[in-house]
């Protein structure tokens, strides 16, 4: 790279100045991520184990997530890939302003970083409308005529317990296979959620500091370089949860 | 840089770079962002193809996932996040530790996850969600078979 040319890597270590040749708060904000990537790995790793161990009864996501917005009709994925492709995109957004900053282009990095917090919103907001189907469920109770769930209910008039079919999701129980696939969906997409929606935050305080100029008057845009390795790591996150939750 | 420090290089701007640079850069991103939405619509096909096929849970398929989805995490570290500008040594700082503990992660619940699955290692709870759902797979095709009174009240899992 012609960034790292005049670098000499043994003198570095000599001291005067940073052996990884970066800034404090870019190192740092690496490090925090890799513990939170860890957190997301443990996440992961449960949940894989959990759904061997209910293998048989573990229900597909294929027939599970089948809804779209404003039409009638059973498409597989087709919602949570049209997710996956916003999420990208808006993280080539966000990787464009980086590169407008390193040019000290404040209409690039303000273009920019725009669509990425619009791409972010929208993502939130296609996560709230996936939950809502989740949590509401099918009028059978269980996609496609199979799976469903019931619970026993205590009947006062007979003095019985009566079984009921439950539509939709709790923690409890839900309607498409064992309460673990609720639990780790609302778990894993909830955390992974909220991080995209901190994220969008992040990036709008960021946003009204190019508009005010705080950068411009700095000298440098590193910032949107630190809240840009936070916006790629939620991406990131979201290919592995996207895979394991979604695709397998 | 504040007057606590030696008179340090300015990391801060070092990745500053003219227009033509910026040029060939922009060219990298766009291609990267292309060779994703391409994994991402193959992957879709092929998960939507994989139920008619019975090709759902072969160990090919898990494969083939895991490792585009690899290949597309690599991409976004490499070139999104420019882990690859970095150098050599803060690469291995972050990677090594990460990839260790979780090929760690992933080791022990492998070795220490089949206990789980023998026989009398089930607890109560799981038996019951297990004869729930295979008698449901039998069973229920939509209709409202629910006035049918339940054995055993140990089922409920009504809390509200």
């Amino acid at each position: 790279m012609a960034h790292t040319a005049e670098f000499d890597a043994k003198a570095a270590w000599d001291g005067g100045q940073s052996p990884f040749r970066i800034s404090y708060g870019k190192m740092m904000m690496w490090f925090f991520l890799v513990s939170d990537a860890l957190t997301f790995g443990g996440l992961l790793v449960s949940y894989g184990f959990i759904r061997h161990k209910y293998a048989d009864v573990w229900p597909k996501a294929e027939n599970v997530f089948t809804h779209f917005p404003f039409i009638e009709q059973h498409l597989p994925l087709a919602y949570v890939g049209l997710m996956t492709f916003i999420l990208i995109m808006s993280s080539v957004t966000m990787v464009l302003a980086v590169e407008a900053g390193h040019r000290m282009d404040r209409r690039g990095v303000t273009v920019w970083m725009f669509w990425t917090i619009v791409g972010g919103a929208t993502f939130v907001g296609s996560q709230a409308w996936e939950w809502y189907h989740f949590i509401v469920g099918t009028h059978t109770g269980g996609p496609e005529g199979h799976g469903g769930a019931w619970r026993n209910v205590w009947d006062p008039a007979t003095h019985a317990y009566i079984r009921q079919v439950y539509n939709g999701a709790t923690m409890a129980v839900n309607e498409y296979g064992v309460p673990q696939f609720a639990n780790y969906f609302f778990f894993i997409t909830g955390f992974h959620g909220f991080h995209v929606f901190s994220g969008v935050i992040i990036n709008l305080v960021i946003f009204l500091n190019v508009l005010k100029g705080t950068y411009e008057k700095r000298g440098h845009y590193e910032m949107i370089e630190k809240v840009g390795l936070y916006w790629h790591f939620v991406d990131l996150v979201w290919v592995f949860v996207f895979t394991f939750f979604y695709l397998l | 840089m504040s007057e606590f420090h030696d008179d340090y290089p300015s990391y801060e701007t070092m990745y500053n770079h003219d227009e033509a640079y910026g040029k060939k850069a922009r060219r990298t991103l766009w291609n990267v962002f292309w060779i994703m939405l391409a994994i991402t619509v193959f992957e879709l096909i092929i998960g939507s193809m994989a139920p008619s096929h019975g090709w759902s849970g072969t160990l090919g398929l898990k494969v083939l996932f895991i490792g585009l989805t690899v290949v597309k995490a690599a991409a976004i570290v490499i070139w999104f996040m420019h882990l690859g500008h970095e150098t050599k040594f803060f690469k291995y700082t972050i990677l090594l530790p990460y990839i260790t503990f979780i090929l760690y992660a992933i080791f022990i619940i492998l070795v220490e996850g089949i206990y789980s699955g023998q026989p009398g290692n089930f607890t109560r709870v799981d038996k019951i969600f297990i004869e729930q759902q295979q008698e449901l797979k039998k069973g229920h095709d939509g209709a409202v078979s629910t006035t049918e009174a339940a054995h055993g009240d140990e089922h409920s899992s009504e809390h509200h």
